[in-house]
């Protein structure tokens, strides 16, 4: 088998990697954000207890926050436990426990991976959030600023600027994280390697990586050049 | 009538009583200067002021207005405490300006939002940005900053900083300009530009509340003194019988710690 037809049946696995990427992004990016809200939410509605008492252990029920509460409890387990096994319970779980038909492979897949990566973008988001000053939100609100205002006119660039490092970092990580999906046998790239093996060809697979090495190197030159679009401010 | 009268403001952060009845009034066009070691609730009677702090009880008028009374509900919509805000500019102590716009960029954003709420604004959108341009930069030429316009923040000093977040609340045009120690973050060397510009709006008869460890400028610019001591107004007065002759034993030591430096 010639390279170049090798060349072409990797690159169709490569065009589903490349799918999972960017749909990965599409539903992570928001969904992170609203994960990232509800873990800062600061609803707590036992507060009013607090009045009333001043035993430490009703001031500690009084303080509960339960939504923020829930949220930093899944943002620990999916970011506790391999994505291997989560790939797996998506996929097998729903049937073995409740006896449902299966998601389709891919489908099962980028849920897991929209699940995955929201919890890791949250926590940047809420990084990049925390670590604008204060003042910034007052300096809008003497200026008669809405809070709408505020956050679209004044936080949200720097916002922008903050988390982008990061957000590279996750990004190249995710070019490579979807070659976990072939544990459910996804075609994607790393399975249409390792289908070579069968006859007796090694190399295919080993060339993959030079297509995950020029995914990375596209990002990291379109992240590069975002960097320095916002470097004209601190 | 005074322009702003302060009554019986008090403030608890927990248990700890920061602001206790708390009076003044302050006449249009006269500057007043808030003295007083740190933690003596200067601060936080001057956010009280900009409605950064809800105060816990007293009130806050600007003429017939209420801008605080914790009898009126109505006060509390963040409307309409957005609306009472603009009676007041609040320049900070690290300027907070806005890092990615530049200095003219910074003066114009918040006269350029308030001007989409006019009914007019559609129609004249161009004239009305023309009249904020050319009053941002006359504002920045005010404060000697005509040079420096296109400059983002960073690229500025702290005192040039700080200059045009002088301007930048006075393009509001509030009726009260305060200060919150607006030479502390700077090198001795830089707080004399500062200065200069808020001696400059004093002539000008700026209403003005400006707290600051400044002794020297408080006495040759403030035409009314409050001196703050754990929460209270300890003593008040003109800057000849604050500084010249203090009636409160705290106000005499503390006058005296600043002649020793």
């Amino acid at each position: 088998m010639s390279f170049w037809t090798v060349t072409t049946i990797l690159a169709d696995g490569f065009i589903n990697t490349g799918k999972l990427f960017f749909l990965t992004l599409l539903g992570a990016l928001p969904l992170g954000l609203l994960v990232c809200l509800a873990s800062m939410s600061k609803w707590s509605p036992l507060a009013k207890l607090a009045d009333s008492t001043s035993s430490k252990a009703m001031q500690w029920i009084a303080g509960f926050r339960p939504i923020s509460a829930v949220m930093k409890f899944i943002v620990w387990i999916v970011r506790g436990s391999p994505l291997m096994i989560q790939i797996l319970i998506v996929y097998y779980g729903p049937g073995l426990l409740f006896g449902l038909p299966l998601l389709p492979r891919f489908t099962a897949a980028l849920l897991t991976f929209i699940i995955n990566y929201a919890c890791y973008f949250s926590e940047i988001y809420r990084g990049g959030i925390q670590s604008i000053p204060k003042g910034q939100y007052e300096a809008g609100e003497v200026l008669g600023m809405t809070s709408r205002q505020i956050f679209f006119k004044v936080t949200l660039l720097q916002l922008i600027k903050r988390i982008v490092p990061p957000m590279g970092n996750e990004f190249i990580t995710l070019v490579k994280d979807t070659a976990l999906v072939r544990v459910i046998a996804v075609y994607e790239l790393i399975w249409m390697g390792e289908s070579f093996i069968k006859k007796g060809m090694m190399w295919p697979l080993f060339y993959c990586a030079v297509f995950y090495l020029a995914a990375t190197a596209i990002l990291t030159f379109a992240l590069d050049r975002f960097e320095k679009k916002l470097s004209y401010f601190n | 009538m005074a322009l702003l009268e302060v009554k019986n403001l008090e403030k608890n952060f927990g248990e700890t009583k920061v602001l206790r009845d708390i009076n003044f009034t302050l006449e249009k066009g006269q500057t007043l200067a808030i003295i007083g070691s740190s933690g003596s609730g200067k601060t936080t009677l001057l956010r009280c002021l900009n409605l950064l702090e809800t105060p816990d009880s007293g009130s806050i008028h600007v003429e017939d207005e209420v801008i605080f009374d914790p009898s009126l509900p109505a006060v509390t919509s963040a409307e309409a405490i957005r609306r009472k805000r603009l009676h007041f500019g609040l320049v900070f102590q690290n300027f907070n300006l806005f890092p990615q716009y530049t200095a003219l960029q910074n003066v114009e954003l918040a006269r350029r939002l308030l001007a989409e709420e006019r009914p007019d604004f559609k129609q004249n959108k161009k004239a009305i940005y023309a009249e904020i341009r050319e009053n941002a930069e006359k504002l920045l030429t005010q404060v000697g900053l005509q040079n420096r316009m296109d400059r983002y923040p960073h690229q500025l000093s702290g005192g040039q900083q700080q200059r045009v977040a002088i301007a930048r609340a006075l393009a509001l045009r509030p009726d009260i300009l305060c200060f919150d120690e607006p030479t502390s973050a700077l090198d001795p060397e830089l707080t004399g530009e500062v200065l200069k510009v808020i001696r400059g709006l004093a002539e000008e008869k700026m209403t003005m509340v400006i707290v600051t460890h400044e002794m020297e400028f408080a006495r040759a610019v403030a035409d009314q003194v409050l001196f703050m001591d754990e929460g209270i107004v300890a003593e008040a007065g003109t800057p000849e019988e604050v500084f010249g002759n203090p009636k409160n034993p705290r106000t005499k030591q503390f006058l005296d710690k600043y002649k020793e430096m």
